[in-house]
């Protein structure tokens, strides 16, 4: 079993309820769709929305079907918050890059019923020890705040992820998608968010 | 969106909204639903559409309402739609098996979207198993192009056989979203003309039902031949001559397509667009030419049951795997692992599927979903908690019900839209217990009503909390009954809750802010104490709204502030209010400001008076906001 028989590039975006993961994937396969590539997406709606996990699966190449990946293939991590990447560490392998956000939202319920929350660090080794063939942690938030909203969080990791060369795509064309996705009056915030990311990799931060 | 982008054009669109372009593809007139998990995009697709194309589309007060304005419309020979998630469908079923019967004039599509796993639902239910006891025909595509290929399709169909066809999706089908050729528009009817044909056709009794019954398998015998067997929806690909069958319908197609690829076997594969009527004839020549069959379908065994039935006759030494053999889940979803597993087991090659742990050894806190920041719900459950706390709860079915979580452990039941008021008249009369019920005000108008004229009429005591928050929330504030506009931003009638109890004859009716800590649970205590059936309406629209309308009027949001210095760490707020803002340090708490809404609801909630404004912070109560 390998995914290099099938041509498929996965992708997971995986953060907070409200920390913009539709609108990620949607600047994603935004590329896809110029670029001419097949894909499908699976994402969540409903109740899991109200701060809940939340993830969506992003599948890109001509061979793809299923709208949701097997374990083990997994190209591409997005995760805006870090307990919420580690949730899939069973998905990664060699090939895997991974790009977390380290602003970490401690879950209310754990508080509410005294359980322990893990270290940043610790959670950090745990994504490591499943063996990605990258890890790039990056303080998004507070670059994000830097960008003038927290809530460009998503974007700035986005910016990273494409500077990375994690994307199947130039990081000149998945600026454009952002530019055609975003509503107008959020557009400079945004691209000065996704120019924070890439920067933070580009300066060598990340490595 | 590009939901009315010309015909040829390639545009992102999830499945649910692929359904919405294909019923506008048909040349819709009228549709009609209630919303719920996973079918409430078709609305909001259509919702944004009706003005430009000119449809009607209505947010029904519940899915049988909504199949009946679809059903009259059709009769009236326009193209209607119903559509629901599947436990919607129970509601309708009283409407819908009669309808079969009856027929239709325009074509009529009746959604049905369920939901293996329970993502967002009370149940699993597999509606393939009543759309047959209806007999509906019934289509079921695999992705987002077949949504709304299938959707056009069965329009056509319908109008052409008379009988309204089921368009059955599942989650992974109704949420995924890949780019789709879209197809031309065809002109619509606008107003129809009823005039029924013979005049008692849509008359059902007795000699008249018999008849109309007997008509009704006659079409489902035409469709089986015309349509099933003749091909359109049907597909079979893979390596002829194969000793290895599958058979497979929905988006189980789609794991199935990748799982013979990735493990390279030797496979033949059936796939069935159209599971209601079967092409019994094709089937059982595809069981002849295979050894071993491989059925992957979600839920329960349908279709194996089926292929077990033709094999006995087209192939009695089949071997069959599925569901029966254990081979494959009746519980939950199917994924690429488990139908990897079972094309590997059913081909006898090996597999070792990739372990699916998460968080490689540590203890990862769960993160299930809670009440919004500033949620109207949780003020009213804190006070619940305080003054009600050793009550029988009956919860229901809305963001409320996440109301059985800790701290507030308000629900020893949750069980189907309207079922908290029924269960109260039920435990009211088998029990001594203080009983309370708690309902949303979009689950009132949409079943609660008649449980709660039983309890008027046979005087039952206990106490009904409405919990008001002047939307349907849970499924992303679509309107109702009680909202001022309807799905099109029109404005509607508003009806009032307080005038619909009172004059339903309840005499002890109290309406709070329950923002207001004191009053709310004053109002609960008197309640508690009176005779009859007593109904608080605990009303403040959903924190959601109120944000959104303060972000559209140009006011900042300013959250609130923990004082460190008078904060104790005594941990009260957090194990009493329970808000997604409080953060416990391990030494004092913390506001975090990117989750505070700044309503200013918690402040009251502190012993030592250290939740504290800051500079520009509202307070919604006080400045009037959400009332
Ligand atoms: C028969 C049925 N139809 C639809 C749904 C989906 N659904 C779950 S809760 C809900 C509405 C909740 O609205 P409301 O009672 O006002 O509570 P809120 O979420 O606003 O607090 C809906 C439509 C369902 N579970 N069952």
């Amino acid at each position: 079993m390998g995914s290099d028989e099938l041509d498929e590039f996965n992708i997971i975006v995986a953060g907070v309820g409200g920390q913009g993961i539709l609108f990620t994937s949607r600047v994603i396969t935004a590329a896809a769709l110029e670029a001419g590539m097949r894909f499908v997406q699976s994402e969540v709606h409903g109740l899991a929305q109200r701060y809940g996990s939340i993830h969506t699966e992003i599948r890109l190449g001509r061979d793809v079907r299923s709208p949701l990946i097997m374990p083990g293939t997994l190209d591409l991590l997005i995760a805006l918050e870090p307990i919420e990447g580690a949730r899939f560490a069973g998905y990664m392998s060699g090939k895997t890059s991974a790009i977390v956000n380290t602003y970490m939202i401690p879950p209310i319920s754990a508080f509410v019923e005294g359980r322990k929350i893990p270290e940043l660090e610790e959670i950090l080794e745990a994504i490591r020890s499943a063996g990605p063939g990258r890890l790039v942690p990056i303080p998004a938030t507070e670059l994000a705040a830097e960008a003038g909203d927290p809530v460009t969080t998503n974007v700035v990791v986005l910016g990273a992820a494409a500077a990375m060369g994690a994307l199947p795509f130039d990081e000149g064309d998945v600026r454009a998608a952002l530019g055609r996705v975003t509503p107008e009056r959020y557009l400079e915030v945004n691209l000065r968010a996704f120019d924070l990311g890439r920067d933070f990799v580009l300066k060598g931060a990340g490595r | 969106m590009g939901l009315l982008s010309e015909p040829g054009k390639l545009e992102v669109l999830l499945g649910n909204e692929a359904i919405a372009r294909g019923a506008i593809e048909a040349g819709l007139d009228v549709a009609a639903a209630y919303p719920g998990t996973p079918s409430t995009e078709i609305g909001e697709a259509l919702s944004a559409a009706a003005r430009e194309v000119g449809f009607h589309f209505e947010w029904a007060a519940n899915e049988k309402v909504a199949t009946e304005v679809a059903a009259a419309a059709a009769w009236s020979g326009l193209r209607s739609m119903a559509f629901m998630k599947h436990v919607g469908v129970n509601v309708a079923a009283d409407a819908v098996f009669t309808l079969a019967y009856a027929g239709v004039v325009g074509g009529m599509v009746f959604v049905s979207a369920d939901d293996p796993h329970a993502h967002s639902s009370q149940n699993e239910q597999d509606n393939r198993l009543l759309l047959r006891a209806i007999n509906l025909p019934t289509v079921e595509p695999a992705d987002p192009q077949e949504a709304k290929d299938f959707t056009r399709s069965a329009f056509d169909l319908s109008e052409e056989y008379g009988l309204p066809f089921a368009l059955r999706t599942t989650t992974r089908v109704s949420h995924v979203r890949a780019p789709v050729v879209l197809g031309p528009i065809r002109e619509r009817r606008g107003k129809g003309r009823f005039s029924p044909d013979p005049p008692r056709r849509y008359v059902q009794v007795g000699r008249l039902a018999r008849a109309h019954h007997r008509e009704l398998l006659e079409k489902l015998s035409r469709i089986r031949e015309e349509v099933a067997e003749g091909g359109e929806f049907l597909r079979v690909e893979g390596q002829p001559g194969a000793e290895l069958g599958i058979m497979t319908s929905g988006v189980s197609y789609n794991y199935v397509w990748e799982a013979v690829r990735r493990l390279g076997v030797e496979a033949q594969i059936m796939k069935l667009g159209m599971t209601n009527p079967l092409p019994e004839g094709r089937i059982s020549d595809f069981l002849r030419e295979v050894d071993t069959l491989l059925v992957v379908e979600e839920l329960e065994p349908v279709l194996e049951a089926d292929a077990a039935r033709l094999a006995k006759e087209a192939n009695p030494d089949l071997r069959i795997v599925g569901k029966f053999s254990g081979h494959l889940p009746r519980v939950g979803e199917l994924d690429p692992v488990s139908v990897t597993a079972a094309v590997a087991e059913a081909a006898g090659v090996e597999f070792s599927p990739p372990s699916r742990g998460t968080g490689a050894g540590i203890d990862l806190p769960p993160r299930p979903p809670v009440m919004c920041p500033a949620c109207p719900h949780r003020a009213t459950g804190f006070a619940l908690k305080r003054v009600a706390g050793r009550a029988a709860f009956m919860n229901d079915i809305g963001c409320y019900a996440l109301l059985f979580q800790k701290p507030f452990e308000l629900a020893d039941v949750t069980h189907a839209m309207g079922s908290s008021v029924g269960f109260a008249n039920g435990l009211s009369v088998a029990t001594d217990r203080q009983v309370v019920a708690l309902i949303g005000d979009s689950t009132f108008f949409h079943a609660g009503i008649p449980a709660l004229i039983n309890a008027i009429h046979h005087g039952r005591k206990f106490l009904l909390v409405v919990m008001d928050n002047r939307t349907t929330a849970m499924t992303g504030h679509q309107p109702h009954p009680g909202t001022d506009l309807d799905a099109l931003g029109r404005e509607a009638f508003p009806l009032d809750i307080e005038r619909v109890v009172r004059g339903l004859g309840v005499e002890n009716v109290w309406v709070v802010d329950p923002y207001d800590f004191e009053e709310t649970q004053k109002a609960i205590k008197e309640a508690m104490g009176r005779d009859g059936v007593s109904v608080i309406i605990s009303r403040r629209e959903c924190a959601l709204l109120t944000v959104g309308r303060l972000r559209r009027e140009g006011k900042k949001i300013v959250p609130y502030r923990v004082d460190p210095d008078r904060c104790t760490h005594c941990l009260v707020c957090v194990k009493t209010y329970a808000c997604p803002a409080f953060v416990d340090t391990g030494e004092k708490v913390r506001i975090d400001p990117a989750v505070c809404f700044g309503c200013g609801s918690c402040v009251d909630v502190c012993p030592f008076q250290a939740i504290v404004p800051q500079e520009g912070s509202l307070d919604w109560r006080r400045d009037g906001y959400g009332v």
